[in-house]
């Protein structure tokens, strides 16, 4: 990324604010977006966005460049959201999709009231899916369905996003559509 | 017990039907698939609904951004964290220089206990020829003293008294150094 060049310039001279100055209009947003793919709410999500970058900031001195720039980002926006996330719900999960709470929760949704919006059901449906199949997609549409973007975003390889991605939208299908499963 | 096999697309083809629809997939592959997608109703049938999934979900999933105002907060916490470590770096620079005043004034304690013995050492030893060389001019003194090692026991218990006369002169005038210092 050429914007990380010019910081990773400034980093090495010790300029640390100036490269600050120049990480935060190049990151906030993708920070922002990663940190609502996990988070689901923009209040949230703004707070953990804040909360990275004030990381970021008293940290940058210490960024030894033994990884990316933006994967050291990623990371802390990352650990910020998940922190929150279980300081928020510590009990409950739906990261196994076998389990009785998943099936039941997504049964209860694709069964839902006749009058329910398709596409609110689409996205209760996706609340069923293990939570690394939901920020992969969340993650992916709000990044304009860049495999690439996400990989580096949630610090994984780009087969294993794909992988995620497939499952998720294929499981989706199924979900949204059991009548006709039933039928063939 | 639903036989996924047939209402699935070919298994060959499914990661590429969906790296087709997401634009991933490299032209002479996309040629591949497209050519397969013709001539399977099957794939296609799978390809049309992978679509409208993704179609839906591009369209449902909410889009936030971030408020107009949240550089803005970031700066003014961002100050408010540096007030607060100027702070902390003024209470740790008093902290150095009192931790450097503490150890100069050990070295100084020390020196001049050192400098304190030295000089009972001289005084001493000053005495010691004074006693002896009054004790040549009055030799009848000097005869009365027993003879051998007995007159240098004498001699030895007369400096020792002086020195420890001085040393503890000096201690109770807190010269000397006191191990454990205390801040």
């Amino acid at each position: 990324m050429a914007m990380d060049t010019g910081i990773e310039q400034h980093l090495a001279a010790g300029r640390h604010a100036r490269a600050f100055d120049l990480v935060v209009p190049a990151y906030k947003d993708r920070v922002f977006r990663l940190c609502f793919s996990i988070l689901k709410e923009r209040a949230a999500a703004e707070d953990a966005t804040q909360e990275t970058l004030v990381r970021v900031w008293k940290a940058l001195p210490g960024f030894d460049g033994r990884a990316a720039l933006g994967t050291w980002i990623y990371a802390i926006a990352r650990n910020t959201s998940l922190m929150e996330l279980r300081r928020r719900r510590p009990s409950v999960s739906f990261d196994d999709p076998d389990s009785a709470e998943a099936q039941h929760a997504a049964a209860s949704i694709a069964t839902g009231p006749a009058d329910d919006p398709e596409r609110d059901n689409l996205l209760r449906l996706l609340e069923t899916l293990p939570r690394n199949q939901q920020e992969a997609v969340r993650l992916f549409y709000l990044e304009d369905r860049s495999y690439d973007a996400v990989a580096d975003q949630l610090g994984m390889p780009l087969g294993t996003v794909k992988n995620l991605l497939h499952r998720a939208r294929k499981r989706l299908m199924e979900l949204a559509r059991p009548d006709e499963v039933k039928a063939a | 017990m639903i036989d996924t096999t047939l209402i699935g697309p070919c298994a060959d083809y499914e990661h590429d039907l969906v790296e087709l629809h997401d634009g991933a997939l490299g032209p002479e592959r996309a040629r591949v698939i497209r050519l397969h997608l013709a001539s399977c109703a099957r794939c296609r049938t799978w390809a049309v609904d992978f679509a409208a999934v993704d179609a839906q979900l591009a369209a449902s999933l909410p889009r936030p951004a971030l408020s107009p105002g949240f550089e803005t907060r970031l700066e003014a916490k961002l100050d408010a964290l540096t007030r607060q470590n100027g702070r902390g770096a003024r209470r740790e620079a008093a902290e150095l220089e009192h931790e450097s005043l503490l150890e100069s004034l050990q070295r100084g304690v020390r020196l001049r206990a050192t400098l304190g013995a030295i000089g009972w050492a001289g005084l001493t030893l000053s005495a010691l020829t004074a006693v002896r060389s009054l004790l040549a001019q009055n030799a009848g003194l000097l005869s009365s003293l027993p003879e051998g090692p007995e007159r240098w026991v004498a001699f030895g218990a007369v400096g020792v008294a002086v020195a420890v006369a001085g040393l503890a002169w000096s201690a109770v005038r807190n010269g000397l150094p006191v191990p454990g210092f205390a801040r």
